[in-house]
C-alpha cells in the first residue's frame, strides 16, 4: 500500500518529467491498453501469482484494440495448470498440490492448481519456466507463428536443437547422435501451447521450460492415483518426455533475462515494433510496476497492482481462484472401482482391508455426484439396499468438498443398519478419500 | 468431386490460415452446404436463418418463439477437429453477444456467442458424446443450443446468408 502511494505521488507531482521520458502512472495502465493507437504492447509481470498473470492476460485479450499485437511474459510460482475442459481428479496429483478445498492460502512453495481459460492439456510451471503470451488479430494468426518466434529466440541463445512439432509444441532433439544413449527419447518437449480465440482476437500462450529445478519430478504433480478408475469427457493430456532448454547449453552462460530479451527482440522483428518500445521493455528490471508509452506503443512491467486497480482484472482473479471454476467446471465423468459398460478397463485391485465384494461407482456432472452405487455386501439385495441408502446422502454432493472425514461420516451414516462391518466402512472411506482427495 | 472434398478437410496447422477455403466458397456455390438435409428445409423462408460476423447462425423455428444456434460451416472448418463442446444449462438467460457455449479444437477454446437475447431451452445432447458432429454437420445436426427468443425482431437485424459470406470474403 505504502509503495503504491509513493508511486502515484511521484508520478502526479512530476508531470513535466513524465512527458519527456514516456513514463506514465501505473493507474493509467488500463487506459493505455485500450487506447486505439496502442498497436504494439510489451509487458513483463513482476507477479508470480498464476491467477493474477492469467487475469492480466485475459484483460489484454478482451480490451486491447482489435488490430494490436501484444507480448506478455510472466513466470509463475509452482503450479499445475489444466486446460479449460479438463478434469483435475484425472490430470493432476491432488495429493501433491496445495489443498485449496480446505485451507485458506498456500504456504511456502506448495504447487497450486489452476484452470486456465484456454484449451489444451495439463502443464507444470515453476520459477524455471517462462510463459510467453502473444495476442494478435485473428485473421493473420496461425497456430505455429509464435512458437516459431520463440524458437528463433532460443536459437539465438544457442539452443539450435529446438523446433516446432506438429502439435504446435517446441521440442528439443539430442544434439549429437553419438551422445544419445538408448534411454534418451527421440525428443524432449520444452514448450507447450494453448489458444483462446475470440471474435477478432487470437491468444497464443505457451510454457517454456528453461531451467526448471523440478524437471525430473513433474510426474508427481501430473499423475493421478485415480487415473485407472476415471473415464472422463473433455480433453485428455498428451504425455511427453520433457527437458530444460538449459540442458542443451552445457558450456554457455544461461540467464532467464537473456531469453526474455531475445523473445522481445523476435516479437519486435515479427511485428515491426518501435525501437523505443523494445528499449523500454528490455530495460524492465524494475521492482515496482512501470508503464511507458509512445505514439503507437506501450511497454512496461505489471503485477498485483493491476488487480487492485482494475475491477475487470480483480473479477478475473476471483473467478480463477474460485473452487467453482477449478472443480465444478469439470466435464462429466465416472469413477468406478469395477469394470462397467462405459469403462471396461481392468481395475487395480482393492486394498486388502476391503472385502472383494466392495463396489464403488460415481457419476459426476459439474463436479457433483448425480449417480452412485456404493456397497460392501456380497448379497445382492443387501448390496442394493446399501447403495440406495448411501446414494440418498451422496446425491448432489460436490466431490471437491469430500475429504476422508466427510466420506467417513457419509458412509457410516449410509451403512448404518445395513449389516456392514464398521472396519470395512472406515477402510472404504479412506480408499475413496485417498483416491479422490489425497489429503 | 473427391479432390474438392479433400481440399476441404481441415488441416490443423493451417486451420486458421484460411486461404484455401475462400476460392472454393466462391467457385462452387453448390458446395457451400454439402449436407443433403438442412433442418430448416421444411420452411420456405430462407431469411429465418441469419448469421453473425463472429460465425454463428441462428434459425427461428416456425411460430417464431424459439430458435437454434450453432457455428457456421466456415467456422467449423477453420477451427479444425472439435474435441469438446461446452453446452449451456437449461434456463440460462443470455443477452446478445454473450457466450451460449464454447468449442474446443486443437488446444483452442472459442466462445460461441448468442446472436440474440433469450433463455436456453436445452443444449444439444448429441454433442456431449460426439463433439465431432460439429465438424460433420455444423449447420444441422451439430446445433449447439435451442433458446426461447426474447424479441424475434432482434433476428431481423442480423446478417443474411449473402451478407455473411461477404464478411468471410473480407477476412482474406
Amino acid at each position: 500500500m505504502l509503495q503504491r502511494c509513493l508511486l502515484s505521488t511521484r508520478c502526479s507531482s512530476t508531470r513535466q518529467w513524465i512527458r519527456h521520458n514516456s513514463s506514465f502512472p501505473v493507474s493509467r495502465f488500463a487506459e493505455l491498453v485500450r487506447r486505439p493507437a496502442s498497436q504494439h504492447q510489451i509487458y513483463q509481470s513482476l507477479s508470480t501469482d498464476p491467477y493474477v498473470n492469467l487475469s492480466i492476460e485475459h484483460f489484454l485479450l478482451e480490451n486491447a484494440p482489435d488490430d494490436s499485437s501484444i507480448l506478455f511474459l510472466y513466470i509463475n510460482r509452482p503450479c499445475v495448470v489444466i486446460g479449460r475442459n479438463q478434469n483435475p481428479w484425472l490430470e493432476t496429483g491432488l495429493h501433491a498440490l496445495y489443498n485449496d478445498r480446505r485451507g485458506s492460502s498456500p504456504e511456502n512453495d506448495t504447487a497450486v492448481l489452476v484452470r486456465r481459460r484456454s484449451g489444451g492439456g495439463a502443464v507444470f510451471h515453476d520459477e524455471g519456466n517462462l510463459n510467453y503470451s502473444v495476442i494478435s488479430p485473428r485473421t493473420a494468426f496461425t497456430r505455429n507463428k509464435h512458437a516459431e518466434m520463440v524458437v528463433r529466440a532460443l536459437h539465438r541463445i544457442g539452443a539450435t536443437n529446438t523446433s516446432v512439432n506438429d502439435r504446435h509444441d517446441i521440442v528439443m532433439t539430442p544434439t549429437e547422435p553419438a551422445q544419445a544413449d538408448k534411454e534418451e527419447p527421440p525428443f524432449r518437449k520444452v514448450s507447450g501451447s494453448a489458444f483462446k480465440l475470440t471474435r477478432h482476437r487470437a491468444l497464443h500462450h505457451g510454457t517454456c521450460l528453461l531451467d526448471s529445478p523440478n524437471i525430473n519430478d513433474l510426474g508427481r504433480f501430473l499423475r493421478s492415483p485415480a487415473r485407472g478408475y476415471i473415464k472422463a469427457k473433455g480433453v485428455d493430456s498428451v504425455r511427453s518426455p520433457v527437458g530444460n532448454v538449459s540442458s542443451a547449453l552445457a558450456d554457455s552462460f544461461f540467464s532467464m533475462q537473456t531469453v526474455i530479451d531475445n523473445v522481445v527482440r523476435e516479437f519486435a522483428g515479427l511485428y515491426n515494433v518501435h525501437p523505443d518500445a523494445v528499449r523500454r521493455a528490455r530495460r524492465a528490471l524494475a521492482v515496482d510496476p512501470e508503464v511507458f508509452a509512445g505514439d503507437n506503443w506501450v511497454s512496461g512491467t505489471v503485477g498485483e497492482v493491476q488487480g487492485d486497480q482494475e475491477p475487470d482484472i480483480a473479477k478475473g482473479i476471483a473467478e480463477l481462484r474460485s473452487l467453482e471454476w477449478k472443480y465444478t467446471q469439470t466435464p462429466q465423468f465416472t469413477f468406478s472401482t469395477y469394470s462397467h459398460e462405459e469403462d471396461p478397463r481392468e481395475r487395480p485391485s482393492l486394498p486388502s482391508s476391503l472385502p472383494p465384494s466392495t463396489r464403488a461407482f460415481l457419476r459426476l456432472k459439474h463436479g457433483a455426484i448425480i449417480e452412485s452405487n456404493i456397497s460392501l455386501s456380497s448379497d445382492s439385495s443387501v448390496a442394493s439396499y446399501q447403495a440406495e441408502r448411501v446414494h440418498e446422502l451422496l446425491n448432489g454432493q460436490k466431490l471437491h468438498e469430500l475429504s476422508v472425514e466427510h466420506w467417513t461420516g457419509i458412509l457410516r451414516q449410509g451403512f448404518d443398519t445395513t449389516e456392514a462391518d464398521y472396519g470395512h466402512v472406515q477402510a472404504l472411506a479412506k480408499h475413496l478419500g485417498g483416491l479422490l482427495d489425497g489429503h | 468431386m473427391a479432390s474438392v472434398a479433400r481440399a476441404f478437410r481441415p488441416i490443423a496447422s493451417r486451420a486458421l490460415a484460411q486461404q484455401p477455403v475462400a476460392p472454393i466458397y466462391r467457385a462452387t456455390p453448390a458446395f457451400r452446404f454439402p449436407r443433403g438435409t438442412r433442418s430448416f428445409s421444411q420452411s420456405p423462408l430462407a431469411q429465418l436463418k441469419k448469421y453473425t460476423e463472429s460465425h454463428e447462425w441462428i434459425e427461428l423455428a416456425e411460430g417464431g418463439k424459439t430458435a437454434k444456434i450453432g457455428i457456421t460451416d466456415y467456422a467449423a472448418k477453420s477451427l479444425g477437429d472439435v474435441v469438446f463442446v461446452e453446452l449451456p444449462e437449461e434456463g440460462l438467460e443470455i443477452s446478445a453477444g454473450e457466450p451460449v457455449g464454447a468449442v474446443e479444437s486443437v488446444k483452442s477454446a472459442s466462445d460461441v456467442l448468442s446472436p440474440v437475447a433469450g433463455t436456453v431451452i436445452r443444449g444439444n445432447a448429441v454433442l456431449e458424446d460426439n463433439a465431432k458432429t460439429i465438424n460433420s454437420s455444423p449447420e444441422a445436426e451439430g446445433w449447439i443450443a435451442e433458446i426461447e427468443v426474447s424479441d424475434a425482431a432482434e433476428i431481423d437485424a442480423l446478417l443474411d446468408e449473402a451478407a455473411y459470406l461477404e464478411t468471410i470474403d473480407g477476412e482474406h
